[in-house]
């Protein structure tokens, strides 16, 4: 393996109303057992890089409680790293917390090592990808820039925001814009790029002159404009969401739970890792069942529950019955209660004959540490 | 808690009454409870204990058990001041001997006990399900000043005829010990737990590794030795579950006594908080039930894919039952399955296997299904 630095950017992630107010959308649970930033840690890992940098935006208590030891997503427990990128500066002036002013700060990790490339991830994209395959034929081609983007027909209602590519018939990048939603097709930019050391050198000096507010993304738009170096573009034809609101966030939740879906984001070859809790397995009792649904360790179930996703140390009472609901972890639901289209975040306690309904497109949320 | 107590977990036995499943893995490596192997529970007991230096002793098939025991990362075995050693026989100056008995196996391992230097030695076994800590055993060994404490178990009266009898004073000190008795005089099992003081059991072991015509055994050559030399010997009961599973059945009704329905006392969500237990955790996906599986009075791990029916089920991580199939009564290890529209009951079905056909045990008879057909 060559010498790769691996960065997951949380600064491009959006925020998902309440859901983030106490911690940023690369770690907010998904399927009941994972966190964002679990699906790009692994593929860093899948993909022999075993050293990663994480530009943190904000909360890092929140990142750092799921990070643990650190060393779930690595593969030698010594060689491997995980750094922390923290800008304390950027935490007074958020207008400047950028993850190009993140990299300034801790420029140290990437001065220290002695990586030849880097390669980025977002923490918004659920993909599951080899990069190595991408790094591969980058460096086998010589680019300065190879950016992974995707082809979708839903860029109308899904990736708004994001970088898109206009390519040549030589898969060059002629420009870089930002979808507004104006079409069903486009080539989205994953956020996965992988860059030369010396073209980041060249990138980070260009930031110097222009808008100090940019971002990368901003930034790789400009470059391409200018004429300072080409991007590449490869696509990626595996399963790619970008989580950019709580409507999206329902709606890839429960997709993954079509077993077809599901076995793109899931290849055998390339597992998810995640920090363990140690949960017992999950109980179901004699009242209890479920149908179309994931559910995680260490809940017990002694209601029915229906397309659904329990998280961890969930508990759902006799008698009740839970639908198209997420539950997240640790919330304990009482006797003979009716959830339906509701989404109940952690630590939250809903107590016995409650009859809670929301409509599909509109499901009701209830914030960490709810009394219901 | 000190270093001063070192923990040795026996775990070379076969475990031959547990048929194909410890045909390529050691009884204490067995698949129990959906996510845990059986020696989960002596190591997870050691680690809430706060002992720090925790030595298995493995010999029959002893690869599986070995990779997993490592370096006790899974139990947190492996801070900065533990050790955990596995230890198998070896060859030495005097020659190449596989363990020839519970106490020989210590024997053979006094070196290490020397350089770790305990003031007293857990010895425990490697396929005992319960969960506690050691913390209260040793207290009452110090306090008595015992030379050697034993866990005792009250078993019913009947039983007690199958069992290694401790007969105790009304200070708990030992005065008899009777294996099997015709006649029992006392219901106090022997768990085959014991703490020595290191300095008493080690001269016990060199003694009895002398002799010829001894089995090197504790039950049957060391506690009666010492017995007979009057030494200090302590009952220590152990309330709460505790089961040796030997047998196929035994260890089908220990994992269905994990269901709410089963037994209270070793309800895995009871015993959480400080006494967890822990395991390996495996790089699953979610457990996912599909939309026609009919889930009632079951525990299923992650991993698991469950799109028929279960009922009284423990279910392992990656274990399939697909479209249409039931199982009622089983135990489902990692990876199996259970093929469409198969109807099982009253089963162990292990890892890998493949059921294709209906296979009905009796509750008393409890069937094994272990192909392996699977494949992992």
């Amino acid at each position: 393996m060559k010498r790769v630095l691996g960065i997951l950017d949380c600064h491009n992630s959006c925020t998902l109303g309440e859901l983030t107010s106490d911690r940023p959308l690369a770690s907010v649970s998904f399927l009941g057992r994972y966190a964002f930033m679990d699906f790009p840690l692994s593929n860093f890992c899948n993909s022999g890089i075993d050293n990663v940098g994480i530009l943190v935006k904000d909360h890092q208590r929140s990142i750092l409680k799921h990070m643990g030891n650190m060393m779930s997503w690595v593969n030698n427990t010594k060689s491997g790293r995980i750094n922390i990128f923290y800008n304390e500066k950027g935490q007074m002036n958020p207008l400047y917390n950028t993850d190009i002013n993140n990299i300034k700060e801790n420029d140290w990790v990437i001065l220290k090592s002695d990586a030849e490339y880097i390669v980025f991830q977002s923490a918004d994209m659920i993909t599951n990808m080899d990069i190595s395959v991408f790094l591969e034929e980058h460096i086998e081609r010589g680019e300065e820039v190879t950016g992974i983007y995707k082809d979708v027909d839903d860029a109308d209602v899904a990736f708004i925001g994001c970088n898109t590519y206009n390519i040549d018939s030589d898969s060059y990048v002629i420009d870089v814009y930002q979808n507004k939603g104006e079409s069903k097709k486009a080539k989205v930019a994953l956020g996965t790029w992988i860059v030369n050391r010396d073209t980041l050198n060249r990138i980070l000096e260009e930031a110097e002159k222009v808008d100090a507010s940019w971002g990368m993304k901003e930034l790789l738009a400009y470059c391409v404009e200018k004429g300072i170096f080409n991007i590449h573009a490869v696509p990626y034809k595996g399963y790619a969401r970008r989580i950019d609101s709580i409507e999206h966030y329902i709606e890839y939740s429960f997709e993954l739970l079509k077993p077809e879906v599901a076995a793109q984001l899931f290849p055998l070859d390339r597992p998810i890792y995640t920090q363990t809790y140690d949960t017992p397995p999950a109980i179901y009792g004699e009242t209890g069942g479920a149908r179309n649904s994931f559910v995680s360790n260490g809940a017990i179930i002694e209601g029915q529950v229906e397309n659904s996703i329990i998280c961890r140390g969930v508990k759902v009472g006799k008698g009740s019955f839970i639908k198209n609901s997420i539950i997240f972890s640790d919330t304990k639901i009482g006797e003979r209660v009716v959830l339906d289209n509701v989404l109940i975040d952690k630590y939250s306690k809903v107590n016995d004959h409650h009859e809670i309904k929301g409509d599909k497109e509109q499901p009701i949320y209830f914030k960490q540490g709810a009394r219901i | 808690m000190s270093t001063k107590l070192a923990a040795m977990i026996l775990a070379g036995g076969k475990g031959t009454r547990l048929l194909a499943l410890t045909k390529k893995v050691a009884k204490p490596a067995v698949s129990y409870g959906g996510k845990y192997r059986i020696i989960d529970f002596p190591l997870s007991n050691c680690a809430n204990t706060g002992i720090t230096c925790v030595s298995v002793l493995t010999q029959y098939e002893s690869s599986d058990l070995n990779t997993y025991v490592g370096n006790g990362e899974k139990w947190g075995l492996n801070g900065v001041r533990s050790i955990t050693s596995v230890l198998t026989p070896k060859q030495t100056d005097e020659g190449s001997n596989w363990y020839r008995g519970t106490a020989d196996a210590i024997y053979q391992n006094i070196d290490w006990l020397d350089k770790v230097d305990p003031e007293y030695v857990l010895i425990l076994s490697g396929d005992h399900i319960y969960s506690c800590t050691y913390n209260a055993m040793l207290k009452k060994h110090q306090e008595n000043k015992a030379d050697c404490t034993i866990a005792v178990y009250e078993v019913p009266w009947a039983e007690a005829s199958r069992f290694g009898i401790l007969v105790t004073d009304d200070k708990d000190n030992i005065t008899d010990f009777q294996e099997k008795p015709k006649k029992p005089v006392s219901n106090l099992a022997s768990m085959g737990i014991y703490i020595f003081t290191y300095k008493t059991l080690r001269a016990a072991l060199i003694a009895d590794a002398k002799k010829e015509d001894s089995e090197h055994d504790f039950g049957k050559n060391i506690i009666p030795t010492m017995m007979a030399q009057k030494k200090k010997m302590v009952a220590y009961t152990y309330q709460g579950y505790w089961k040796d599973v030997g047998t196929i059945s035994s260890l089908h009704e220990a994992n269905m006594d994990l269901l709410l329905s089963g037994d209270p006392n070793i309800n895995l969500y009871k015993v959480q908080g400080k006494n967890k237990i822990y395991s390996e955790d495996t790089h699953s996906t979610p457990q996912y039930i599909g939309p026609n599986a009919n889930i009632r009075d079951s525990l299923v791990n992650q991993g698991a894919v469950i799109l028929g029916g279960i009922d009284h089920c423990v279910v392992s991580s990656e274990a399939r039952v697909r479209e249409g199939a039931s199982c009622k009564n089983c135990v489902i290890m990692n990876g199996a399955i259970v093929d469409k529209g198969v109807q099982v009951s009253n089963a162990i079905i292990g890892p890998y296997a493949l059921v294709s056909e209906d296979v009905k045990g009796e509750p008393g008879n409890i069937a094994l299904i272990a192909n392996g057909k699977a494949g992992n």
